[in-house]
């Protein structure tokens, strides 16, 4: 005889000959057995009409016209590998050539269209060889003198302004506090704060602390520094004691001195101890000299 | 299945035999599992759909798996997890010769301790249990649905019974 449980479970499965069928109707709680199974089928799933969700589903497919993805994957890899040559490609081809000079040290640099631009000590120039036929830019750090060919727009591009020009020359000297273009020949255009200066020959434009300084004419036809000398004409002292630094790679310091008074006068740089007289005397200070340190004082 | 090898569901009349051979028992699985709030009816439809979008990525013998797997993730993420209730059909599926009022009394407050008894059930024991009692399914073929052994579902079965019955008794 079989328990409970197994015909129950075999009732359950549809699966009870007649003699457990017999069995089964024995069992002291089949009257509530039957009375749960009629009541359980109140709660059959609502009706689903297998063919119109059918039509609903192929509507839906063919309305998205869905592309199968299988060939997708594949061309995204290649897609991916181009991507990376190009980019690889881009980069090293708009890579800026950038030259720089250290302490004491000039150079000249032949641009890609025989503009040449001589640079100046502690100085940094930028340009792109590749985009050089659409664009003549430059970024310029320091100070420089160009003498460019004609052509297209030539722009200097600098932390205080950008100076625009066609075919002449110029020098243009940025440093901190220091923004100065001078023109030798043809005609510059320097904008500042969005707004253009234009510049002829032997005009200046010059910026110190943010204030525009009005100089007069300029006489020579090159910048004085070319020919190893840096010359000033009312120029704050302290602007000439950076470019003293520069130009020797020393430290001043100034005791009891006015920075910010004009000095006008020159010094050269092949000579420290020359040099030295020349942006001292005239100034009634004396110096003193240890190692690469040198200190000035009033007398 | 013993379709040819390289046969695959892109093939509409495929993909509408496996349609025709699984729609409705996923349908119901996810009905008694979740109930009607959260719409089988439409998840059936998306199941497919995501179906026939992976159509070349898919064998059909995988085809059963992949909407029932599917389907019941889409369940998922929506369910708060909250109570399964069922809903009484409007048609009773018995005529009762003997109605007199206190019967009709007794008889409803017994479909109500039903419908709780019902919800109190887990999600395995209530789908295994009313695709035998509801869809007159056998073991081995809820087996074959839920991808578990026979004995298991046997044992989902009589275990929501006895449940059921105890359920029923306490309320």
């Amino acid at each position: 005889m079989m328990n409970r449980e197994e015909l129950i479970s075999k009732w359950l499965n549809n699966d009870l000959n007649d003699q457990e069928l017999e069995a089964f109707k024995m069992l002291e709680d089949y009257d509530d057995l039957v009375k749960l199974n009629d009541g359980i089928l109140a709660f059959k799933a609502t009706e689903y009409n297998t063919s119109t969700e059918l039509e609903h589903v192929l509507k839906t497919i063919k309305t998205t016209k869905k592309q199968p993805t299988y060939w997708l994957k594949p061309l995204m890899r290649v897609a991916a590998v181009l991507a990376i040559c190009f980019s690889v490609f881009y980069y090293t081809t708009t890579l800026d050539t950038t030259m720089t000079t250290e302490f004491a040290q000039k150079t000249i640099i032949e641009l890609p269209d025989n503009s040449s631009v001589n640079l100046n000590a502690k100085s940094l120039l930028a340009f792109n060889k590749n985009s050089w036929k659409q664009e003549r830019d430059v970024t310029l750090e320091g100070e420089a003198f160009f003498k460019v060919a004609k052509g297209s727009t030539f722009n200097v591009i600098t932390k205080s302004g950008t100076v625009t020009v066609y075919g002449t020359q110029f020098n243009v000297k940025q440093r901190e506090q220091y923004f100065e273009v001078i023109c030798y020949e043809g005609l510059v255009g320097v904008r500042y704060n969005s707004q253009e200066t234009k510049l002829k020959p032997g005009d200046s434009f010059l910026i110190i602390d943010g204030k525009q300084i009005a100089k007069e004419k300029e006489n020579r036809s090159t910048p004085s520094w070319l020919n190893n000398e840096s010359a000033f004409k009312s120029v704050p002292y302290k602007e000439v004691i950076a470019e003293f630094e520069r130009q020797y790679e020393v430290d001043i310091t100034l005791l009891d001195i006015n920075s910010n008074q004009l000095f006008t006068g020159s010094f050269a740089h092949n000579n420290l101890e020359v040099a030295l007289k020349a942006i001292t005397l005239p100034l009634h200070v004396t110096y003193s000299k240890t190692n690469r340190t040198i200190t000035l004082k009033r007398e | 299945m013993t379709k040819p090898l390289h046969e695959n569901i892109c093939e509409e009349h495929l993909f509408s035999t496996i349609f025709n051979k699984y729609a409705k028992d996923l349908h119901n699985f996810l009905y008694y599992k979740y109930g009607d709030l959260l719409n089988p009816k439409d998840k059936v439809q998306e199941a497919f759909i995501k179906l026939w979008e992976n159509c070349a990525k898919i064998p059909p013998e995988k085809a059963k798996s992949f909407v029932f797997t599917t389907a019941n993730n889409l369940m998922l993420n929506e369910t708060a997890h909250q109570k399964v209730v069922l809903k009484h059909q409007q048609t009773k599926p018995k005529t009762y010769t003997n109605e007199n009022p206190e019967f009709l009394m007794q008889e409803t407050e017994y479909m109500a301790k039903l419908q709780k008894a019902l919800a109190k059930l887990t999600e395995a024991q209530r789908e295994a249990f009313m695709m035998n009692r509801v869809e007159g399914k056998r073991f081995k073929e809820i087996a074959e649905i839920l991808e578990i052994s026979t004995k298991a579902v046997e044992k989902r079965i009589y275990g929501a019974l006895e449940k059921l019955r105890k359920d029923i008794k306490e309320l």
